[in-house]
């Protein structure tokens, strides 16, 4: 039901331009080693957000580089301790474990160091999600307001490494629990302007988009037993391969429907819903093309490479010379480098805006008569960025 | 006078206000009024600043630039025209509209900050990591630092042979004899903690290494290429101080510790991790260096010990300078012992120190260690 109440999402980003500012600023951040990563995901952040629209309004990201890179420092100067120190001591004790296990318990202590070394990450890695986000929202405005959320990052790290060992415990059928608590936990210190963002709704009624998880592991299970019932390596890998697909796309589904329900079940202040409609489907489809595109274009440029490679080869075989065959080292590892910045930058043109795109123009507003109520909220002076999650490595491409 | 019509936010609310706007060249003011706003709003062009990639061909938003908290230094209304003519000759005639703002203490904080983190970092890298692992390797029992060693061993055997099941090692029963005596005149006088473990591998490459726990292996290269028993025993002599140091087992444990820190600083940029994997290379030649010294002074002093002369020890940094200057292609030796006209200076000197000297193996087992692969 649509009236005149409802914003629709809009995107208005082109392949172009995202690719060519992808390949610019990648291209940068190889040239200053690293060190404009953080300029770089500003400024495709930048792009990104401001190519959604909505009501005719682009949203606004207002972060800068050089915060970024401050509170990369900061982080840094934290996590070398740590990580050093946690690291090392690992390693001594792992290394009795380099040689095979043979009993049972020596498994056993391996597998345990092997989760220990994680584990000490865990809290950190929540930490540093938290706190990623916290910055994002900060450094969000549409029409001018800005958006925000409340500190909570220790908490955050605590729920989260709590639900994570039950998660663990109950071999995963608890995951909408998890899920539930702790997307609310952010949620409910979440801030348009002066309005709050509340989420409503109940973890169980989660297991509705669990379905497709269940049909597959049953799937999975099934084929497998009766492969090995049967002794039939066909209906083995049959059952294996179905059940295994299965399970990936009701993986997506999941994140699918669960994101559903809780925009469903999302207000901001007191007159302000949301509908997200993404679909599994088109999203697999945007997946499945992209994937293919990419694997064309790299497949085209390794068969040209490889053939200049091997007249190249050939030639400096005859010529036995050790200064020609460093330079083609050389010239052979910057062209690595260049390919994996290509790959970079067709993936976040034919996969990830793609799908931005499609979460972007599924989404509706309602309410947004209410939006002109809304002031503008206090800005966060201080924030040290995400030099956590940036220094973890967390966060993917953008 | 251009005019076009636009969105305004004034910063304060969500609320939209419609507006009229007009670029005035000749004051070098943007104007702009509406029913909700109240009275009319003057932008000076100085001031206006455009939102950095935006895409184009269709609304572009604007915004003015004011010093104080924000982290862009910007206000916060912003003004949205929509792409025409009044859009394009603002773009061509408002003279700053890209350029970036900085804080004035911007500078000062990102220097402080650099040198805490590089101070930070480098600490970690060049102290407290190498004094960790010191007294690591220390508390390490020793089987364990053997069956290490053992694995580093089997992974130089399958590197230099590329067959993980390769035995390299060479069996023949007077050479290795020929080997035990000379163990046993280097350490004759040295009140040993490890008990050495010395292999000799069927390589033609010209080198020898320890392995945590004791370990020593020689390539059968080194043997054919050094000018007499008393070269072999002098590199012998050096390895036996890199084991006695615990040389590798310390470096094993202090690549854990900085690997990871390493890689964190570089980032996950495209070929990160190569720049990692040199940069630990880097990291790792500085402290081989360190260690190289120590080997050849522990070297030495086994040769005076033995009364075996330097000179031949010296004769074989002759060689790999030979090498080095002929520019052929490297032996693998270069990476981790950095031959140098002063370490064949030392142990030059070291020779002529010396009084009463005996070659290390008698002429007989010279030869029988020179068939040890046979």
């Amino acid at each position: 039901m649509s009236t005149n109440n409802d914003i629709h999402g809009q995107y208005r980003g082109t392949r172009g331009e995202l690719f060519h500012l992808a390949i610019v600023t990648t291209i940068l951040t190889v040239i200053t080693l690293g060190i404009y990563r953080f300029w770089a995901k500003t400024r495709i952040r930048k792009y990104i957000w401001s190519s959604a629209v909505g009501d005719g309004d682009a949203f606004e990201y207002t972060g800068t580089g050089l915060e970024k890179f401050l509170g990369f420092l900061v982080a840094v100067v934290v996590l070398a301790i740590y990580l050093g120190v946690i690291q090392m001591v690992l390693f001594f004790f792992g290394l009795s474990f380099v040689a095979e296990p043979t009993t049972p318990a020596e498994v056993i202590m391996m597998m345990s160091l092997l989760y220990l070394n994680l584990l000490a990450l865990l809290p950190l890695i929540f930490y540093a999600a938290y706190r990623a986000r916290r910055y994002k929202m900060a450094r969000t405005r549409w029409r001018g307001v800005r958006f925000g959320m409340e500190q909570g990052a220790w908490g955050y790290a605590l729920r989260a490494s709590g639900y994570t060992i039950l998660m663990i415990v109950s071999i995963g059928l608890l995951a909408p629990l998890a899920n539930f608590k702790l997307e609310k936990y952010m949620i409910d210190r979440s801030w348009y302007g002066d309005a709050k963002f509340e989420q409503h709704g109940k973890w169980t009624k989660l297991y509705g988009a669990m379905k497709h998880i269940f049909i597959g592991l049953t799937v999975l299970s099934v084929g497998i037993g009766a492969g090995a019932a049967m002794e039939s390596e066909a209906m083995l890998a049959i059952g294996g391969v179905v059940g295994y697909v299965w399970l990936v796309v009701g993986g997506l589904y999941y994140r699918v429907h669960s994101m559903r329900y809780f925009f469903a079940n999302r207000t901001l202040g007191e007159d302000i819903a949301f509908k997200a409609e993404p679909r599994t489907w088109d999203l697999l489809k945007i997946a499945l093309i992209g994937g293919l595109i990419i694997g064309a274009i790299l497949l085209a440029i390794m068969a040209v490479g490889g053939l200049g490679m091997a007249g190249v080869m050939s030639m400096v075989a005859q010529s036995e010379s050790f200064a020609l065959m460093g330079l083609i080292g050389f010239v052979g590892a910057v062209l690595y480098v260049l390919l994996l910045v290509l790959v970079g930058a067709l993936t976040l043109v034919f996969i990830l805006q793609p799908m931005i795109n499609h979460f972007v123009t599924t989404f509706t507003v309602q309410g947004k008569d209410a939006l002109g109520d809304i002031s503008q909220r206090a800005a966060e002076t201080g924030v040290d960025a995400e030099g956590f999650a940036d220094a973890l490595d967390i966060g993917g491409a953008f | 006078m251009l005019e076009a019509a636009g969105i305004y936010f004034d910063g304060v609310s969500a609320a939209k206000h419609h507006v009229d706007v007009r670029l005035d060249e000749a004051t070098g003011y943007l104007s702009f009024e509406g029913q909700s706003i109240g009275a009319p709003q003057h932008w000076r062009l100085e001031e206006l600043r455009l939102l950095a990639d935006q895409p184009s061909g269709g609304w572009l938003t604007f915004t003015r630039h004011i010093s104080g908290d924000d982290e862009m230094l910007r206000h916060e209304a912003r003004l949205s025209l929509r792409d025409g003519v009044l859009n394009a000759r603002l773009r061509e005639f408002a003279p700053r509209l890209h350029k970036r703002d900085v804080n004035k203490g911007a500078g000062l904080r990102i220097v402080k900050l650099m040198g805490g983190a590089f101070a930070a970092v480098a600490l970690m890298l060049f102290v407290i990591l190498p004094a960790m692992a010191d007294t690591l390797a220390r508390f390490m029992p020793r089987d364990r630092e053997e069956q290490f060693g053992q694995v580093v061993i089997k992974q130089i055997s399958w590197f230099v042979s590329r067959d993980s099941d390769a035995d390299l090692s060479c069996k023949n029963d007077a050479g290795l004899a020929a080997l035990a005596k000379m163990e046993a005149r280097l350490t004759a006088n040295i009140d040993m903690e490890y008990e050495l473990n010395i292999q000799v591998f069927d390589h033609p490459m010209v080198n020898a290494f320890a392995a945590p726990g004791g370990q020593i292996v020689i390539m059968r290269g080194l043997i054919d290429e050094a000018k007499g028993a008393d070269a072999v025993a002098g590199v012998l002599a050096h390895e036996i101080g890199h084991v006695e140091h615990r040389d590798s087992t310390r470096n094993a444990l202090r690549a854990a510790g900085s690997a990871g820190l390493i890689s964190m600083v570089l980032g996950d940029f495209s070929g990160g991790a190569l720049a990692a994997i040199l940069a630990e290379q880097m990291l790792d030649a500085s402290y081989t260096r360190e260690a190289e010294a120590e080997a050849d002074k522990f070297a030495l002093e086994a040769l005076r010990n033995a009364g075996v002369s330097g000179t031949g020890f010296a004769s074989f940094f002759d060689y790999l300078l030979e090498q080095q200057s002929a520019a052929l292609e490297l032996p693998f030796y270069f990476m981790s012992h950095p031959p140098s006209q002063e370490r064949a200076d030392k142990a030059r000197a070291f020779a002529q120190k010396q009084t009463a000297t005996s070659s290390v193996l008698s002429a007989a087992d010279w030869k029988a260690l020179q068939g040890v692969c046979d």
